[in-house]
């Protein structure tokens, strides 16, 4: 017989805790990819505290996958992925309260935002997030801030291109652009 | 160098935010940061852009420093950080919908979910972790969280008392997963999914646990099997299966035979043994 215990354990990989060997890496981690990691994670959550705390679960994650993660192609597009489920993830474990709350953020945003709109893209899709589902918002992202292929992102979404490209133009419509690939 | 026009409206090419923070982490070839370099010489946009990023990397060291961030990081490594409203995290059925949606993020739907080539693999041989992109292991935690242990397909372990399991898998390729335990008494139980068929996972790039942990309850030994298919189990087949191989041998779970599918080549069958504390 078998009995489900929650919570799971967190599994170590190796039988030692996987971990860089000293800090001399994990300071070159938060130097290369600190700010980044935290500003995909503060432009999702909207709180600085609460993207703090994601930060650190993406990094942890990618001590969990040490070896792998350095394998990587591109760390940082690894990083950036981890982070954007991660975030899209906590979002919709508290969608009513976030909903409300963010949506309040842009209207008031809307009226008075003093942040220099450099990356115009960056701004209309984090303006418009909050009235997609999840999966259209990770798309979005995916599509337009990493600059990943239709294909690319069907395949992260587990999705296929047509249904992808109907989400991304239905997206881009509530923007008041025109899609193209 | 590919530019990437991410500004919708914009008449120019310009560097794609992602790309342009590969370039601030140094990540790209030696030819492209060149050539990044020289774009962004001649952009006024897209210079502006890596200020800006600069600035962000700027104000992130002055907000926390990094030993504020080491330790927080150190933390997260430790103690999983408690959520609120996780649905899979209450267990049931909830959980593996959730666990489900999760997996079917990864796949990815241009590949084929195709046969997964079985070798004649007897629960005595001696390995059979990873075999054409397969492979499966059980990780075994104390109650209190201390020291971990891996037991590899086919393995035997004995229990300490408030020992847990958890189950994880790695696949090249689309595939379909069950897991099912059953006791000296040849009672199955479904452990994931723990009603319905299969559920559809990977592929994978490392080994991913299943959500939850077990814990087997009772005395006596447990053999606890997964099994990854090319095509969707059924999940009263896969019981059978198990239940004709216990009875097969003479429920001895030291000497079952590998389930049978009714000639089905393309499920892996991976197993361990338990002894329950």
């Amino acid at each position: 017989m078998v009995g489900r215990q929650t919570p799971r354990f967190r599994v170590i990989a190796g039988e030692q805790p996987a971990a860089p060997d000293s800090r001399s890496e994990l300071r070159e981690l938060y130097q290369r990819y600190g700010a980044s990691v935290f500003h995909r994670c503060a432009y999702l959550l909207r709180d600085r505290s609460q993207a703090e705390d994601a930060m650190q679960d993406v990094f942890a994650k990618a001590l969990q996958h040490y070896a792998g993660f350095r394998a990587e192609a591109s760390p940082l597009t690894w990083l950036m992925k981890i982070a954007t489920h991660h975030c899209l993830n906590l979002i919709r474990s508290e969608r009513a309260g976030w909903r409300g709350r963010y949506e309040r953020e842009v209207r008031a945003q809307a009226t008075k935002d003093e942040r220099p709109q450099v990356f115009e893209m960056r701004e209309l899709v984090g303006k418009m997030l909050a009235l997609v589902d999840t999966e259209t918002q990770a798309a979005a992202i995916h599509y337009h801030l990493d600059d990943m292929t239709l294909d690319e992102v069907a395949a992260l979404l587990g999705r296929s291109v047509p249904t992808v490209r109907k989400r991304l133009q239905a997206f881009a419509t509530l923007c008041g652009k025109e899609f193209s690939t | 160098m590919t530019l990437v026009n991410s500004e919708a409206g914009s008449p120019a090419l310009h560097l794609g935010e992602l790309r342009l923070r590969r370039f601030r982490a140094g990540e790209l070839s030696g030819e492209t940061q060149e050539e990044i370099a020289h774009h962004a010489a001649e952009c006024g946009s897209c210079r502006a852009k890596l200020r800006l990023l600069q600035e962000e990397e700027r104000q992130f060291e002055r907000d926390i420093p990094f030993e504020r961030f080491a330790g927080g990081v150190e933390r997260a490594c430790r103690v999983p950080r408690p959520r609120a409203n996780r649905r899979w995290a209450v267990g049931g059925a909830f959980g593996l919908v959730a666990a489900a949606a999760v997996m079917v993020l990864l796949l990815r739907p241009s590949e084929k979910v195709g046969d997964l080539r079985v070798r004649d693999v007897g629960l005595h041989a001696g390995s059979n972790q990873t075999k054409g992109g397969i492979s499966a292991v059980a990780r075994i935690a104390s109650a209190a969280g201390g020291a971990q242990r891996s037991l590899p397909p086919t393995g035997t372990t004995t229990l300490q008392p408030g020992e847990r399991i958890r189950l994880g898998y790695n696949t090249a390729a689309p595939s379909y997963l069950a897991a099912v335990s059953v006791d000296d008494a040849g009672e199955v139980s479904a452990l994931y999914p723990e009603d319905g068929g299969s559920l559809l996972v990977g592929p994978t790039q490392h080994v991913t646990f299943l959500p939850d942990s077990l814990e087997l309850t009772g005395s006596g030994r447990e053999r606890v099997f997964l099994f990854l298919a090319g095509r969707p189990l059924d999940g009263a087949a896969v019981k059978k299966s198990v239940r004709d191989a216990h009875a097969q041998a003479k429920g001895d779970l030291g000497a079952l035979p590998t389930p049978s599918f009714e000639g089905r080549i393309d499920v892996r069958p991976f197993t361990w043994l338990f002894y329950k504390p």
